[in-house]
């Protein structure tokens, strides 16, 4: 990037998604679709999609997290400012979590757990799956970001892949009949809500600020509108609209594994694809302002 | 007392004098800048402005960088001069991303010398390992020339008035664009300046309250 386009015009950021960035677009993904997999999980008492919920969140998501950071044998100290610092935050919900879940999980499996912990242990499974969608809309130097609808976007996507993974582990387990019908009517709403929120999100956006505006323009015309028109919403919504319309009238039942299973792939790359845009095309505005220069 | 600086747009020549006499003082590395010179044209021909904008850390009131470090890193002085302990940063790259300004970089690459594939030179080295050590996978950033301040003070100097106890940037510009003061003061020469001239910080609607104002 040459400097003076930074001062004349909208400049993305970089540190979240480019080189090694990626790994933190990952991280929030992963993190927040395992605790959203346990969340729905424990609604089922469903111990194995908990425990595949819990290493999605932990081992993956956890572990590219660290690998992103400069020091990671100090992450640690990433604890340190609960008091202002979302990404602290995070770490506190995502450790009470883990720690919580694995001690929920292993009493299910060889006592019995309260409602209590259940309760506690799910409230932190949510808190982790919206604290990335808060992290961002904190910065205040990206319109994209900057906006109240991102975190709930974010919970409901979050929640929507932990529902179609738990789906997956019904249907793996042969749950059909019980587990798979009431997750399959999670998913339904689920879907139109998500639906319903990025067209809100994108619209809100669009109208904030100038900067909003070219971030919006960006996702859906700019270099990477292939990405959002064939990969976010033919594939991560008009497949699984598509799936769900058809189960929705012919009973889940009667739906062949192969599809359920490629309708929860689709869900989960245009997820994390509608996530990469988020990231890639979040800008910040000029610093000399717009209003008061034409740039040439 | 807050320190800031003012910098005038219009004695600005853009000579890059603040930004090399920045990097020579700290032996920054290649790609780091904690000062930059920014040149644009703007408008439509016949009606071109060129531009020149001078920028570093603008050591913000209230903060977004403090903010958002989760490790306690990122902290400000009482003196307003926001800098970063390199020991308990993690890398993890959050004040980066909420600078709305981008005046903060992650240092990845302590190797990286200015003549690639000739390793560190005998001034490299002795500027990295030496002279003014950054540590590597930390984010840096402009500090107001904080050691010079501090050694200043502790010998009865006034910053802004004595060049041994000023930022290097102040002292190396040829046109005297850059002044350097207490912005807490109403009788110091930047606060005289902003008051008078209508100085103006950048992107204020985000509420960050910067201690580097221009005049135009």
């Amino acid at each position: 990037m040459t400097s003076y386009k930074w001062m004349v015009d909208y400049t993305p950021q970089t540190e979240w998604i480019n080189g090694r960035g990626i790994l933190l677009w990952l991280a929030f993904f992963f993190i927040e679709l395992g605790a959203g997999v346990f969340f729905v999980a424990s609604f089922f008492k469903s111990l194995e999609a908990m425990l595949i919920g819990w290493l999605i969140c932990g081992v993956i998501g956890g572990g590219v997290h660290i690998m992103y950071l400069g020091h990671p044998f100090r992450f640690w100290r990433m604890i340190r400012k609960p008091g202002s610092s979302w990404i602290s935050r995070g770490l506190i919900f995502v450790s009470i979590f883990l720690t919580l879940g694995l001690v929920h999980m292993a009493l299910v499996q060889w006592a019995s757990s309260s409602v209590a912990l259940v309760v506690v242990v799910d409230l932190f499974a949510f808190l982790t799956i919206v604290y990335g969608g808060f992290a961002m809309n904190s910065v205040n130097g990206i319109p994209l970001w900057n906006t109240a609808l991102l975190p709930i976007l974010y919970a409901v996507s979050g929640i929507w892949g932990g529902a179609g993974i738990a789906l997956g582990v019904a249907l793996g387990t042969g749950a059909v009949s019980t587990l798979g019908v009431s997750l399959e009517e999670w998913i339904r709403l689920l879907l139109i809500s998500y639906i319903v929120l990025l067209i809100v999100y994108l619209i809100s956006v669009r109208y904030t600020n100038p900067t909003g505006k070219v971030s919006v323009r960006r996702i859906i015309a700019g270099g990477y509108w292939p990405i959002m028109w064939f990969v976010v919403v033919l594939v991560g919504l008009v497949i699984p609209i598509t799936v769900v319309a058809i189960s929705f009238i012919n009973g889940i039942e009667t739906m062949p594994l192969f599809v359920l299973y490629f309708s929860i792939l689709c869900e989960l790359i245009g997820d994390i694809t509608m996530r990469y845009l988020i990231l890639k095309d979040g800008l910040y505005s000029p610093l000399i302002s717009s209003s008061e220069y034409t740039t040439a | 007392m807050r320190w800031g600086m003012v910098i005038d747009r219009k004695r600005c020549i853009g000579c890059y004098s603040c930004m090399i006499s920045c990097k020579q003082s700290h032996a920054l590395p290649p790609d780091i800048f904690w000062n930059r010179v920014l040149i644009s044209e703007t408008g439509t021909y016949p009606t071109v402005t060129k531009q020149i904008l001078p920028v570093l850390c603008n050591h913000c009131k209230e903060a977004a960088c403090v903010d958002a470090c989760p490790t306690g890193a990122t902290t400000k002085r009482e003196d307003g001069i926001v800098w970063v302990d390199a020991d308990k940063c993690v890398g993890c790259r959050y004040c980066v991303i909420a600078c709305p300004y981008q005046m903060r970089t992650y240092y990845a690459d302590d190797k990286k010398e200015y003549w690639p594939g000739q390793g560190l030179s005998e001034l490299e080295r002795f500027g990295r390992e030496e002279f003014y050590p950054i540590q590597a996978k930390t984010v840096v950033k402009c500090n107001f020339c904080i050691e010079r301040l501090d050694k200043g003070q502790a010998e009865g100097l006034k910053p802004g008035k004595d060049r041994e106890a000023t930022p290097v940037c102040v002292n190396a510009c040829p046109v005297t664009a850059r002044t350097f003061g207490d912005l807490d003061d109403p009788t110091s020469n930047v606060s005289i300046l902003i008051k008078e001239r209508k100085g103006y910080p950048l992107h204020h609607e985000y509420g960050t309250e910067p201690s580097v104002y221009y005049l135009d």
